[in-house]
């Protein structure tokens, strides 16, 4: 446990430091609930729940898939995983480190964005924290599995290109910041089986929003949370 | 009572894919002596050093490192492994102090992160970067992460190379310290000079095979350079 706790401490550091990393885990997903909760330019359906609730679903895919996956990518080539998995840590231990790290990052994210809406005039009284907590969960172990199996195969620029990339993608038609049912037909389609528009739509129900598609959601984000991390497992190379 | 050998290869093989790495080799390294694993580039020491360090998994043989098996090799013997890896295994933005002090405490035998600095030569730059380091300042970063493990044994994979003359002259008095307390070390090296210098041992590789194993005193008799017997049987 002592590794761990160590490893982590050294996990939260390097973040801490890297800004890049705080660009994409705090600015941006700040920046997106203050601006879109400010301007009114998004489709009407989106009101300010279902923007607080896409918003955490971005901070979520920021922090355990591109953060997590583009840190973890350039270690590889740097054979920092290497070197760390012939100390005592070992790689299991590594692991857990990181995962401990990833959710301290999305509780201080939950944390700010929740503060944020509040003060923009959202309300959680009807938001069910545990169902919250659960599609936390199932969103980390989907979106950290595609972003290591992404980080474990690919070179490290090539990885930063595609975390980026598919970062932009799923933001802009994986239902994020348009809701599945506002994009155009087949996008839409695909949309809905995608981790994003699913977690989206769990957040959004789970903070006490009203959705007939809640549990297909539930579904699809658990195939993802188990698919991925397993894909993951299969994939990633600890040296680069 | 304890075995002499700290490293003991056995009929080692290491295959990418088709090509043959390392071909069927064996020896032993020992205890408070400095064992030079030699040859060209693509013999084949890197991987039999990572074997050895268990980073690699051999295709097939028995590694037996401290006396254990490394390809079962648990936390309490990985505690005891020092490890200088050729590319580093370091992050640019790594700071000297604190990522000695992280594998202090990784490894949790007591090592002293500001005395390993000190030792290293880098107290003037505690708190730089890997990236702000010169070449030879890196790989004595990389031997500080070595020494945080107090090592039984220790793999040092080309700690000289970049290395001004000076710092070599500090690497090599490290290397000496680590001998004296009864360590054993493994080094690959291109440096044929340096092996000279500080080996006691010389295992020379040739396209993955052993094509030498014997003491320096053995091998450089009648003022033969150690350059001049690894050249001719590596021709």
């Amino acid at each position: 446990m002592k590794l761990v706790v160590a490893q982590w401490r050294m996990e939260l550091t390097n973040l801490v430091r890297n800004y890049e990393q705080l660009l994409l885990i705090l600015v941006i997903p700040v920046g997106v609930l203050v601006f879109f909760g400010n301007v009114d330019v998004l489709p009407e359906t989106m009101n300010l729940s279902r923007l607080v609730s896409s918003v955490l679903a971005l901070s979520l895919m920021s922090t355990a898939m591109v953060s997590t996956g583009i840190s973890t990518g350039f270690e590889r080539s740097y054979h920092v995983l290497k070197r760390l998995g012939v100390t005592p840590l070992g790689r299991t231990r590594l692991i857990w480190a990181k995962a401990g790290s990833v959710t301290v990052v999305e509780l201080m994210q939950v944390l700010v964005l929740v503060i944020i809406a509040t003060i923009l005039g959202w309300s959680a009284t009807d938001a069910s924290w545990w169902r919250v907590a659960g599609a936390l969960v199932l969103g980390t172990a989907a979106f950290a599995g595609i972003g290591l199996s992404l980080a474990g195969r690919l070179r490290a620029e090539a990885n930063l290109a595609a975390q980026n990339g598919l970062y932009l993608v799923l933001l802009s038609i994986g239902g994020v910041i348009v809701p599945v049912g506002e994009l155009p037909a087949r996008l839409s389609t695909v949309a809905q089986y995608l981790p994003s528009g699913a977690l989206s739509e769990v957040m959004y129900t789970s903070l006490g929003g009203e959705s007939n598609s809640s549990l297909g959601a539930w579904i699809v984000l658990a195939v993802w949370a188990v698919v991925a991390p397993f894909v993951a497992a299969r994939l990633f190379r600890f040296d680069g | 009572m304890r075995n002499d050998n700290a490293l003991e290869v056995t009929n080692l093989v290491i295959r990418y894919g088709d090509v043959t790495a390392v071909d069927s080799i064996s020896f032993n390294a020992r205890y408070g002596e400095v064992t030079a694993v030699l040859g060209r580039n693509g013999a084949g020491k890197t991987s039999t050093l990572e074997s050895c360090e268990g980073v690699r998994r051999p295709t097939e043989g028995v590694i037996r490192v401290l006396g254990a098996d490394i390809a079962t090799a648990g936390n309490t013997l990985r505690a005891r492994l020092g490890v200088m890896l050729q590319d580093g295994g370091i992050a640019p933005n790594a700071r000297v102090r604190s990522l000695v002090h992280h594998y202090c405490t990784l490894h949790g035998r007591g090592g002293d992160a500001d005395g390993i600095i000190s030792k290293v030569g880098l107290t003037e730059r505690t708190s730089s970067t890997w990236r702000r380091l010169s070449g030879g300042e890196r790989q004595r970063f990389s031997l500080a992460l070595a020494l945080a493990a107090e090592p039984d044994i220790a793999f040092l994979d080309e700690p000289t190379a970049g290395v001004d003359l000076d710092g070599r002259e500090m690497i090599r008095g490290i290397i000496t310290d680590l001998v004296h307390r009864g360590c054993g070390v493994v080094l690959a090296t291109h440096d044929l000079d340096e092996a000279e210098r500080v080996a006691h041992r010389a295992v020379v590789l040739h396209h993955g095979r052993v094509v030498l194993n014997d003491t320096i005193e053995a091998l450089c008799t009648n003022g033969r350079r150690l350059e001049d017997v690894v050249r001719e049987v590596t021709r």
